[in-house]
């Protein structure tokens, strides 16, 4: 069975609706982009899939546990041991240095480590910037920092929500040349959504999305030269 | 109007009957949560086990089986309690202190343990509670309405905890115990319920903090005696009031408090600031993740200690302020010397110093305030002493059922030893007692007020 399988979702708002009917499926350890314009349902879909959003209508599994099911202790249990987030903004918080707010992470998911949250911002390049804050980084620096967060309780899915979206082209390569390497290393499933057409194609796997419906579904060859 | 021995007996009986709920639903909570409620058995077995025995206690004379034998046995099973509770934390911190092999919670070893427990912890208590029942239907001559009223106490417990169970089924709260934790809850609940004074000392606090009081006054007064000779310079009064203090209300009352609190802190300390033991796993998140529930679970189990903690400390200090107060302190009555002698009345209009309390007499001599004692004893004979002793500054004694007390260091002395010299024993005075009068030469009165607060002892 797939780790993730998304079966004839509906998500209806009061005027709108974001998702209409969607299917689909995610291998173990794959990476899986979702492209498509604003409001063609793809943010909502990933808040979906990570328990922070709830369906209209139609199952969400995730390692075989309908997610669908679970009641607001059981997701946030979901979410800290089998979801890691990153999003377009880093939300870090600003009177944090970088260990403490990757130490935060640990702390909801078990205890603080600092060692062990200092070893995960090395991973990502900054262990010359462990004691700083948030305002002392650049963007892509913090955008590492998030990277660093959302894996340090290794979760088995990353979802990525325009993870690049406030970062220049160069910054942009860094932070997906990052993904890429961690991905290798650790075999984690990421579903990364995306309006970028250069970041659409670092990954495995592409899903397009229109209004609500997922309207193609394309497996890449590698990595973009540039 | 309620009859207030009625009441008293109605208190006693809620009091046991909560005493019981509290412990059976803590246990059951216990096994509730570990799924073995089934073991629960044995518990009433040991309940029905000791109310069978503790009524049967009833048939036995008096003189046989007396309050004090009960009291001391019901101290001893707090500090078994105690003790116990210590020694399975100890054992919980990886110290194997049983035999090899053996298994605690293997099934019919625990079935045996619980049953005894339950006998150690519900027998001394139910024996006291109804010899003290039985002295109260004696004192209201009415022994059915004691009982009846005593019942309704226990049933209105009864009552009152089966409701708040059916209702909320707050089973959870098994999760805050472990074996350590029961046993030091059970060791606490005897503390603040095992009184058999009736209202006077519901709990065993009082007696548990003049025992503490009494050992240190012994150990410091007898260690000082030791090491200084009577004519030595250094047993100035300035001397004895620096030993004093060693055994003075405040330091015996601290020290006991400390000593009290000792196996709580060992538990907060295991709970909240003992290194976390090394896990097996190999990644460091499952690490982490089995640290934290380690430490989740020792926290919630630090949390009813804590409790503890705080009300031991409460109960202490209330309960010092109000064993002080219940001391019955006469207002001195005032004497005057004539021709070399004091004359008290036996019995006049205003004073009978034959009716078994404490009284006092003051005179001034040469400005400074002698204050006398008497005192009537089982014997029929009466005492009459100075209202002070070698040790402790002068400040006298008052009355607690049959002691005299001293206010300063609190030491109780049975009213029957009054008479006996040196210590902490009032000075007793050599006296000429006809039918209607006490007469005590100012010679003999001076001669012994010289021996107040120098340590020098007339033995």
């Amino acid at each position: 069975m797939p780790l993730i399988k998304v079966n004839n979702v509906i998500k209806e708002y009061e005027t709108a609706h974001a998702l209409r009917g969607v299917s689909m499926d995610v291998e173990k350890g794959q990476w899986v982009n979702i492209m498509g314009s604003s409001g063609s349902g793809k943010s909502t879909l990933l808040n979906i899939i990570g328990g922070l959003d709830s369906a209209s209508s139609g199952d969400v599994f995730i390692d075989s546990t309908n997610i669908e099911s679970l009641s607001e202790d059981e997701l946030a249990l979901f979410r800290s041991e089998k979801v890691g987030f990153i999003f377009q903004q880093s939300h870090l918080i600003p009177y944090l240095t970088a260990v403490e707010n990757v130490m935060l992470a640990q702390y909801f998911h078990s205890m603080a480590d600092e060692d062990e949250a200092a070893d995960a911002l090395k991973r990502v390049g900054l262990g010359q910037r462990l004691r700083h804050r948030p305002s002392q980084l650049s963007g892509g620096e913090q955008q590492r920092i998030c990277i660093a967060r959302a894996l340090i309780n290794s979760p088995e899915i990353l979802l990525a929500d325009e993870p690049t979206g406030n970062l220049d082209r160069d910054n942009t390569k860094k932070v997906l040349e990052l993904l890429k390497s961690l991905h290798t290393e650790d075999h984690f499933t990421i579903v990364l959504v995306t309006h970028d057409p250069f970041v659409s194609q670092w990954g495995e796997r592409l899903l397009m999305m229109e209004d609500g419906h997922i309207t193609g579904d394309e497996l890449l060859k590698g990595r973009p030269e540039s | 109007m309620i009859d207030s021995l009625v009441f008293e007996a109605k208190i006693i009986g809620f009091k046991e009957g909560f005493k019981i709920g509290l412990v059976w639903f803590v246990f059951y909570s216990y096994l509730f949560i570990n799924d073995r409620t089934k073991l629960i058995r044995p518990f009433y077995a040991g309940l029905i086990l000791s109310v069978l025995c503790s009524m049967s206690i009833l048939l036995i004379p008096n003189d046989v089986i007396s309050v004090v034998f009960i009291g001391n046995t019901i101290s001893m099973s707090f500090a078994l309690f105690l003790i116990l509770s210590g020694a399975a934390l100890y054992h919980a911190s990886g110290v194997n202190l049983l035999p090899r092999k053996s298994n605690l919670w293997n099934e019919s070893i625990f079935r045996i343990i619980v049953f005894i427990l339950a006998i150690i912890f519900f027998l001394p208590d139910l024996a006291g509670t109804l010899v003290y029942l039985d002295e109260l239907s004696m004192l209201k001559e009415n022994a059915l309405m004691t009982s009846i009223s005593a019942a309704a106490g226990l049933v209105i417990a009864g009552v009152i905890f089966v409701a708040f169970i059916k209702l909320y089924k707050p089973y959870w709260m098994g999760s805050f115990f472990a074996i350590p934790q029961l046993l030091l809850f059970v060791a606490i609940v005897k503390l603040f319920g095992s009184g058999i004074r009736g209202i006077a000392e519901l709990s065993l606090v009082p007696s548990v903090q003049r025992g503490f009081m009494k050992f240190i006054h012994d150990f410091v007064h007898q260690t000082f005696v030791m090491l200084m000779v009577p004519d030595h310079p250094l047993l100035k009064k300035t001397t004895w009031d620096f030993i004093a203090i060693f055994f003075g209300s405040g330091f015996a009352s601290f020290a006991s408090l400390i000593i009290l609190l000792t196996i709580p802190a060992v538990f907060v300390y295991h709970s909240l600031f003992k290194p976390l033991p090394e896990t097996g796993e190999e990644s460091r998140v499952s690490r982490r993740r089995i640290k934290s529930i380690i430490l989740s679970d020792r926290r919630k189990k630090a949390l009813p200690v804590m409790l503890f903690v705080i009300f031991i400390i409460v109960a202490w200090f209330s309960q010092g302020e109000e064993s002080v107060s219940r001391i019955f302190i006469p207002e001195p009555r005032p004497l005057i010397a004539d021709k070399g002698e004091i004359v008290i009345p036996l019995n006049d209009r205003t004073i009978n110093v034959t009716d078994g309390t404490l009284h006092k007499f003051s005179l001034i001599h040469e400005g400074e305030e002698i204050r006398l004692i008497v005192i009537k004893k089982a014997d029929n004979t009466l005492s009459v002493c100075l209202d002070a002793c070698e040790i402790c500054p002068p400040v006298g004694y008052g009355q607690r059922d049959d002691h005299v007390v001293c206010i300063y260091c609190k030491t109780p002395i049975p009213v029957n030893t009054l008479g006996d010299p040196g210590g902490c024993n009032p000075i007793p005075l050599t006296a000429a007692i006809d039918d209607n009068f006490i007469r005590v030469e100012m010679k003999e009165i001076l001669k012994k007020w010289g021996f107040v607060n120098r340590g020098e002892s007339e033995k």
